[in-house]
């Protein structure tokens, strides 16, 4: 018999921005969180997609009332993520030491920005790219000879950062359980991303990372850690046998001995001056079957050989979506966006959400202003 | 002012990491950056391989020996965490069955149960590595140049990002669960659902004019002229430019000395217009060859341009980069990041001693000792 998800009766205010901050709410709310998103008022809803099991409440942050309507729910609230720019939440009336945490001192307040808070780029704008770049990490990423290329925004934006978010946030709870007390936590992605990538950093001056991007082990340079197209143009299988005795196992399902590969005689296929005769021989023997064949050679066998599949190939073979991680006892709730994306309109869900957080009606306690915004009643000119 | 400082949250934490490469220690370096005292069980002989080791102290098992064995039942007494980086069965086989021999030891134990692919799917028994995770995930198929096949980022996506650091936040959520319940758990973590969930972004998207063109086509996966990296003068080095709004791609252009009607091969051409592409890279890869890399960023440094350099990590050891934790708690700092550029190994047995007197208060020689063949031992069941 399993429990709730374990962040069942947390309250998170996320202020509406998009990809990691969505990202960090999204994993909040995932595993029990009620989170509801601050927007501004509008009848067109966000870009945002990462809207699973979140409310929204539309708030004019200028207007008085519906400004200390935040502030009532801040008092109420666990996390409040913070996405923008360093000084712009202070600029609102949100500054989290003079102001947040005096209402609330068991507040978490989670700021993420892109760049270090305090670095030379602070006040910059930039994007999943420009972060990756300064944290030393893009540079080892692409093939060879090209211009470095990021893995799309996954991994600054989500890895990097809304999850590196939610792990703070993790922390920051475990911390209050023992010293009852909230705290500042400060994200950015170019540390997120740059501890992410310790593993190669710590191996650049060693033979296993030590040449040019794209010709490592890891990176793309070894024929036997990479993807290979199949018969059936567009689709591929994934290689990525580097012990001995997977590639013994790799060779055999390819119908392929050790001396076919290696341009020189007993020449050791980790010899990278065999690695451009040796993909040139997996990439032709690969084009002789169609991916599905390919499957059925190494299926259940130790080559670490698999299909890569695309979200199509999901949606086909019925894939079966999980939560980021298994918890036996106290599961996530299930994944509800499957391979379309909701998005959620400006307060939508706040009626639910106010009663469930504050036990407040709307009319009652608040109500919605001409311009579209929450505002308290009793502040208000309604 | 902010408040004043206390440990690090994990503090006290008590973790059994058994031996393993990459995703299994980067959990643990996880926590013992965080606080936790972490013990790698190792086999007796030469050190793991392993290089993720900050803080972490190692003792040696033969979990074949009786005493041997009993030594780290004793330890799962006390412990908080344990890591299982080992294929679906492997644990189970130790005689360290999660529920019917761990967790009756310690029902707050919690047992972090770190695979690539899924325990229960079609590839549980099969050998892998980070790429083969990445491919049945999904992920895979949206990475790399077009026309080229598909590319993983070294391995910092399913081993790291999807795999060590998925598994931490599942020890922190249980952990948290653990406070309310007063009970464990076990924890399972697989990196192709780890990636899978970290790209739901674009997998939510692929079905949108955002994101629906082939691989590398699109405007955030190499497609697009104005996000994506240049070289510059002084070859091998480049500017990373990921100008997306309106008000930044002006900026940009302006940093290049180019017009709108410069970089379109037809007037009046949107920008966000795919068939505008291919052009403008060349008039952008053509324009970044005309400075060096140091040049280019006196031009952009300070503006919204989304311009910056790409910096090898030469490049932060020459600008003496200060390297942080994961993420920072003001309140609760982490630990300080004690590895730059190099790594360090971990000697078998090293801090071993220390963290048995740490944890459980016994002396080398007393409860336990090491045997004849390097394993330590509990000295009552031992031969000894």
């Amino acid at each position: 018999m399993t429990s709730p998800p374990p962040l069942s009766n947390l309250h998170v205010l996320e202020l509406a921005g998009l990809a990691p901050g969505p990202f960090c709410g999204f994993l909040l709310s995932s595993y029990g969180a009620s989170v509801l998103r601050i927007d501004r008022p509008g009848s067109i809803a966000s870009n945002d997609l990462l809207t699973s099991y979140k409310s929204s409440i539309a708030l004019d942050l200028k207007s008085k009332a519906s400004h200390s309507l935040l502030l009532s729910l801040v008092s109420k609230a666990d996390v409040l993520i913070d996405p923008f720019r360093p000084g712009v939440l202070e600029r609102l009336g949100l500054d989290p030491v003079t102001v947040l945490q005096k209402i609330n001192p068991r507040l978490i307040v989670v700021r993420l920005t892109g760049f270090r808070r305090d670095g030379k780029y602070k006040d910059m704008a930039g994007h999943d790219i420009n972060y990756l770049a300064v944290s030393g990490v893009l540079s080892m990423l692409g093939e060879k000879g090209r211009p470095p290329l990021p893995p799309g925004n996954v991994l600054a934006d989500f890895a990097g950062g809304g999850h590196v978010a939610c792990t703070g946030v993790l922390l920051a709870l475990i911390h209050r359980g023992v010293s009852g007390k909230g705290q500042i936590v400060e994200v950015n992605m170019a540390d997120g991303v740059n501890y992410l990538g310790t593993y190669p950093r710590l191996l650049l001056k060693h033979p296993m990372w030590n040449g040019e991007r794209g010709t490592n082990t890891l990176d793309g340079g070894a024929p036997y850690y990479g993807c290979y197209e199949c018969k059936d143009a567009g689709r591929y299988m994934s290689v990525g046998s580097l012990e001995p005795q997977f590639f013994e196992v790799l060779l055999k399902g390819l119908g392929l001995t050790e001396a076919d590969i290696v341009p020189e005689k007993d020449m050791r296929r980790e010899d990278k001056r065999s690695w451009e005769h040796m993909r040139l021989i997996f990439t032709a023997r690969f084009k002789t079957r169609t991916r599905e064949e390919w499957e059925k050679i190494f299926d259940g066998t130790d080559a670490c050989c698999v299909p890569v599949l695309t979200f199509d190939d999901l949606e086909v073979r019925d894939y079966d979506f999980r939560p980021l991680v298994g918890l036996t006892e106290s599961p996530a709730k299930e994944v509800d966006m499957k391979y379309h994306g909701r998005a959620i309109k400006p307060g939508d869900g706040a009626e639910n959400a106010l009663r469930e957080w504050m036990g407040w009606q709307k009319g009652q306690e608040w109500d919605v202003s001409g311009k579209g915004a929450a505002e308290l009643r009793g502040k208000s000119k309604l | 002012m902010s408040q004043p400082q206390s440990q690090p949250p994990l503090t006290g934490l008590k973790v059994l990491e058994l031996s393993g490469l990459a995703p299994g220690p980067f959990c643990g370096f996880l926590l013992s950056s965080y606080g936790a005292s972490v013990l790698r069980i190792d086999r007796p002989g030469p050190p793991s391989s392993d290089l993720l080791t900050s803080y972490k102290s190692s003792l040696p098992l033969d979990l074949k020996s009786p005493a041997s064995h009993a030594l780290l039942l004793s330890l799962v007494r006390k412990a908080d965490v344990l890591i299982d980086p080992y294929r679906p069965g492997v644990l189970e086989k130790l005689g360290l069955d999660p529920a019917t021999v761990l967790a009756k030891l310690n029902p707050r134990l919690i047992t972090v149960r770190l695979t690539g692919f899924r325990r229960d799917g079609k590839y549980k028994d099969m050998a892998g590595h980070d790429i083969n995770y990445l491919a049945v995930s999904g992920v895979l198929s949206m990475l790399g140049a077009k026309n080229t096949p598909p590319l993983p980022p070294g391995n910092v996506l399913a081993d790291f990002a999807g795999g060590g650091h998925v598994a931490f936040t599942g020890v922190l959520l249980a952990l948290i669960h653990r406070g309310v319940s007063g009970r464990g758990q076990v924890v399972e973590a697989n990196m192709a659902d780890g990636v899978n969930y970290l790209g739901t972004f674009p997998r939510v998207l692929t079905r949108a004019p955002m994101w629906n063109g082939p691989r590398g086509t699109n405007t955030l996966d190499g497609g697009a002229p104005y996000y994506g990296c240049y070289e510059t003068k002084d070859s091998g080095r480049y500017m990373s430019v990921g100008a997306l709004e309106p008000q930044f791609f002006k900026e940009l252009l302006r940093g290049l000395g180019l017009q709108e009607a410069d970089i379109v091969p037809e007037r009046g051409m949107s920008r966000e217009d795919k068939r505008s592409w291919e052009y403008m890279r060349a008039v952008f890869t053509a324009r970044f060859k005309t400075k060096t890399r140091e040049e280019w960023e006196e031009v952009f440094d300070g503006t919204d341009a989304c311009c910056v350099p790409v910096l090898t990590w030469q490049d932060l050891e020459e600008r003496d980069y200060e390297f942080r934790p994961i993420v920072g708690l003001t309140g609760s700092p982490g630990r300080e990041v004690e590895m730059t550029y190099e790594g360090k190994l971990l000697k078998t047995g090293e801090g071993g001693e220390e963290t048995l007197r740490e944890w459980m208060g016994w002396r080398k020689g007393k409860e336990w000792d090491v045997g004849g063949k390097g394993a330590a031992e509990l000295r009552e069941k031992g031969k000894l």
